[in-house]
């Protein structure tokens, strides 16, 4: 039999051990292309528009492969170590280490490439599919065509032939510091099996715990004006990364083992099953597994946080594009305002027009303000603030000694927090006028070229005239505000005659339709390429999970005969597994959902305006996508039990 | 009384074309209180046998009656439940989990039969201090001696007290010091606690310690061996002799 020969056999007999492998690059390699793909189509050029996006997508592109890249090579070392017994054997029949490697390398080039052909053909077959998935969020009518680029294969192809040439490294590394007889033992050695718990450890854990407390409670702090200066966020929010992540991995490594050990000596030596196969077997590898369960904490995390966040400004695209443009169309240009409303009509398109005066003065705000105010743009408490009349909005009315603030985002909620009563003092050019503050409404009444983020002051008609009369003139607007609300059904058409006509779309004017749209186009991108990223951190994650309990499961194999031979039947053993699987799918999980929720909660409304809905729909999602991981390696553990005997 | 009868037991394995016949119709009876010994060649079919007496292996034909209750063609889920209340097993690779102490070890048998835990302490103590393995019952597989492994591995077999014990070459991975502790122990507790056992092993030493020899060759009984009331060297002497004329592994002195 010759080499060929060989590694032909070898190949045919190792499909079994080879077939999750496979499947791993098969479907990297297809993510991969597709997103490639999607980068070279001339399609995108025109969606992505900007620099920008090009950049994006590029960075994307660049991380999953890091991504794809590092989980190639953990499960090829998974797999390299189930095949020692054979590299001890050939060892042992004389071939030299750099035969074993050759053999072992072409083996190896056969199914990587061949997987890889086979993910590229699969890659492109989906390419269409996620344009067109693109195109849908981000809300653009667009045919997706089905082009393959040579481009992106050959990218493909170099960047999945240079993963190939560091995981042959790391074989050749691998077989060069064996010796034979290692190699035949490597099952029962993997693990460091040391285990006296001391008190260190249990110092370590705590520790650890505090850690993620004090990244949690900083992380709650970032935005409330403690730091201000962009240096300080940035020192700051990596701190949290490194207290939360360095936290995360001392709490497995301690408590963990740590808590199960109380729970054990509880039981004083009298275990029921499904303690002998969940809890001496977690505490048994949390040594080796702290590293890895942390970082797929760490990755789930990043995953849901960034998720959520994309989700979150893609979800509120919507109140963004209403708080700063509350009717369809609005108005600071009475010019522009008649040929927009004169082409409506010959349209004969109906519409209601509402006018708003506003004026603007300084409002001393730092009595209803708690806390620090700093982060706001405030000299000495006071700030210049749009107002407008109870008079020009039905829905409100303020009494004469009253004031009420409206129109206030929840971002702005977060930087700043009013009380709900207390006195203001409105500064005009030579009065000033103390009133009663009586809270603040939901309600959006201003563009955003008049509010800029600030809410809108409402105040009685009386008042309104008397600040009209003494107004500090370096401050005002030079026009009032005008809303345009056409039907439903109409508002297309009302967006195209906006676009149409010339010179009407300068700053101050806006469509409320067109801004919803360019909202979701580029929220659309963003959230596309981290839902891509954070699909691939999941499967990634899963699978390198999954294949960790494949080996644990083979690993303990023996221990399953032992348990059947005494009579415990598959049914009892499942159930122990099944509570294993809880742990090591579970806590991962829980801790991930922490983390991000955390992260998410410190800084959300910098991203969108709606918190709760976006952030469950996307933990839902991940969790649930993220289980399959956990039954699936549950059946395979049936499989090892239903051998075992 | 009669624990243990198998009557024309069959094994073979294979499909129709590669079928290899490895017991060829065994017959075996074994009182209560026995010390039985199977001796054999390699690959004479005495750990099969083991296997298929023990209800891990099912046979081809034949039947098996433990305590009056038939065991072939039982279902997977009986047999386990069987194996829980009646049979205990002691491996040459001691079959320790790695991953409990010496006392969760032993302690295994009786938390599928649920029974308290004061009752499971009391029976740990007494069976722990007759195979002397108290000191290290904290103590982790690794951390101990082959020698303590085997007889933390007899005293799990033991502490359940089960109909029989079997011991498939329990001496295989010891030292000859350790080894003769473990048969003195074992036979100890066959005398005291009137258990039956079972062994396997194709060293004549450990074989002398039983109450009767069973030589197998090819699948089929080729003698018996009763000790009576011999010495156990001068019956040490007539195994020697028995295996001698079997052929096979020859054992020097």
């Amino acid at each position: 039999m010759n080499t060929n020969q060989l590694i032909l056999r070898n190949l045919h007999k190792n499909i079994k051990n080879y077939y999750l492998y496979v499947f791993a690059l098969i479907f990297s390699t297809a993510l991969y292309f597709a997103f490639v793909t999607l980068q070279y189509d001339p399609a995108m050029d025109e969606t992505t528009g900007s620099i920008k996006g090009a950049a994006a997508v590029r960075v994307a592109s660049v991380l999953l492969i890091a991504i794809v890249a590092i989980f190639l090579i953990y499960a090829n070392n998974l797999f390299i170590k189930r095949r020692s017994k054979e590299i001890g054997l050939f060892q042992l029949i004389g071939m030299t280490k750099n035969r074993i490697f050759l053999i072992l390398s072409m083996e190896n080039f056969l199914v990587y490439f061949g997987s890889l052909l086979i993910g590229t053909l699969f890659g492109f077959a989906v390419s269409k599919l996620i344009m067109m998935i693109l195109f849908k969020i981000m809300g653009i009518d667009q045919v997706a065509s089905l082009s393959f680029s040579i481009a992106a294969f050959l990218q493909t192809v170099g960047v999945f032939t240079a993963v190939y040439l560091i995981i042959m490294l790391v074989n050749y590394l691998y077989i060069s510091r064996q010796t034979i007889l290692s190699l035949f033992h490597i099952k029962s050695k993997t693990e460091a099996r040391e285990k006296r718990i001391s008190i260190f450890e249990v110092v370590i854990g705590l520790f650890g715990i505090g850690l993620i407390a004090l990244g949690y409670y900083v992380s709650s702090r970032l935005f409330s004006g403690d730091f201000t200066s962009i240096q300080e966020l940035f020192t700051v929010m990596l701190f949290i990364l490194v207290s939360v992540i360095i936290g995360t991995y001392l709490f497995y490594k301690g408590s963990v083992r740590f808590l199960a050990n109380l729970i054990r000596k509880n039981k004083g030596g009298y275990l029921n099953i499904n303690q002998v196969l969940s809890l001496s077997s977690i505490m048994f590898r949390m040594k080796s597994n702290a590293l890895l369960l942390t970082i797929i904490t760490t990755v789930s995390a990043l995953a849901i946080g960034l998720l959520s966040l994309s989700y979150i400004s893609y979800y509120s695209a919507g109140k963004t594009a209403e708080s700063n443009t509350p009717a369809d169309f609005s108005f600071v240009n009475e010019e522009d305002l008649s040929v927009f409303t004169s082409a409506l009509k010959e349209e004969g398109i109906p519409f209601n027009k509402e006018t708003i005066k506003v004026l603007v003065a300084k409002v001393k705000i730092d009595d209803i303000v708690n806390g620090s105010a700093a982060s706001l743009p405030v000299e000495d408490g006071v700030l210049p603030m749009p107002i407008v009349s109870d008079a020009s909005i039905p829905k409100l009315n303020v009494g004469e000694n009253q004031i009420l603030f409206t129109g206030y985002s929840d971002a702005m909620k977060q930087i700043v927090q009013f009380s709900s009563s207390g006195t203001i003092v409105l500064h005009t050019a030579t009065q000033s006028f103390k009133q009663q503050y009586m809270g603040l409404a939901k309600e959006d009444v201003l563009s955003g070229y008049f509010t800029k983020g600030r809410p809108t002051v409402v105040v009685d008609k009386a008042l309104f005239e008397k600040i009209a009369q003494d107004l500090n003139k370096e401050l005002q607007f030079n026009a009032d505000y005008a809303g345009i609300n056409v039907q439903d059904e109409d508002i297309k058409i009302a967006n195209d005659i906006f676009q149409s006509l010339e010179g009407i779309q300068r700053s101050g004017n806006s469509s409320q339709f067109a801004l919803l749209n360019r909202q979701k186009e580029n929220m659309g991108l963003i959230m596309f390429i981290v839902g891509f990223l954070g699909l691939t951190f999941l499967i990634t994650s899963g699978c390198i999970l999954y294949f960790k309990q494949m080996d644990e499961g083979d690993e303990e194999r023996p221990n399953y005969t032992i348990l059947r031979k005494l009579g415990y039947t598959r049914g009892d053993l499942l159930k122990g597994i099944q509570g294993k699987q809880v742990f090591n799918f579970g806590i991962p999980l829980i801790i991930g959902l922490f983390h991000s929720y955390f992260a998410v909660q410190s800084g959300w409304f910098l991203f969108g305006t709606e918190l709760w809905a976006p952030m469950f729909i996307v933990m839902g999602l991940y969790a649930g996508l993220y289980s399959i991981f956990g039954v699936l390696s549950v059946l395979y553990y049936k499989k090892v039990i239903r051998h075992s005997l | 009384m009669t624990v243990l009868e198998a009557n024309k037991i069959h094994k073979s394995y294979g499909n129709k074309f590669t079928r290899q016949e490895v017991l060829k119709g065994i017959d075996v009876s074994i009182d209560k209180g026995e010390f039985l010994t199977i001796m054999g060649a390699s690959g004479s079919g005495k750990t099969t046998l083991l296997n298929v007496l023990s209800s891990i292996d099912r046979v081809s034909h034949g039947t098996i009656h433990i305590e009056g209750k038939e065991l072939t063609g039982r279902k997977e889920k009986q047999l386990a439940e069987f194996r829980k209340h009646h049979l205990g097993f002691i491996f040459q690779e001691y079959n320790l989990l790695d991953t409990l102490t010496v006392k969760e070890n032993i302690l295994l048998p009786l938390s599928i039969t649920n029974a308290s835990k004061k009752e499971a302490n009391a029976k740990f103590t007494s069976v722990a201090s007759e195979l002397g393995i108290e000191d290290v019952q904290h103590k982790y597989p690794n951390e101990i001696s082959g020698g303590q492994k085997q007889r933390t591995s007899a005293a799990r077999a033991f502490i359940h007290e089960p109909s029989i014990i079997f011991a498939d070459e329990p001496t295989g991975a010891l030292d000859s010091k350790s080894a003769s502790d473990l048969l003195d122990k074992m036979s100890e507790l066959n005398q005291k606690r009137k258990a039956t056992i079972v062994m396997v092993t194709h060293d004549p030493v450990a074989a002398s310690y039983s109450s009767r020899v069973i030589f197998i060759k090819d699948g089929q009984i080729y003698t018996r061996l009763y000790k009576g009331d011999q010495t156990r060297s001068s019956f040490l002497k007539d195994i020697m002799k028995t295996q001698g004329v079997l052929g096979g592994v020859q054992y020097e002195h």
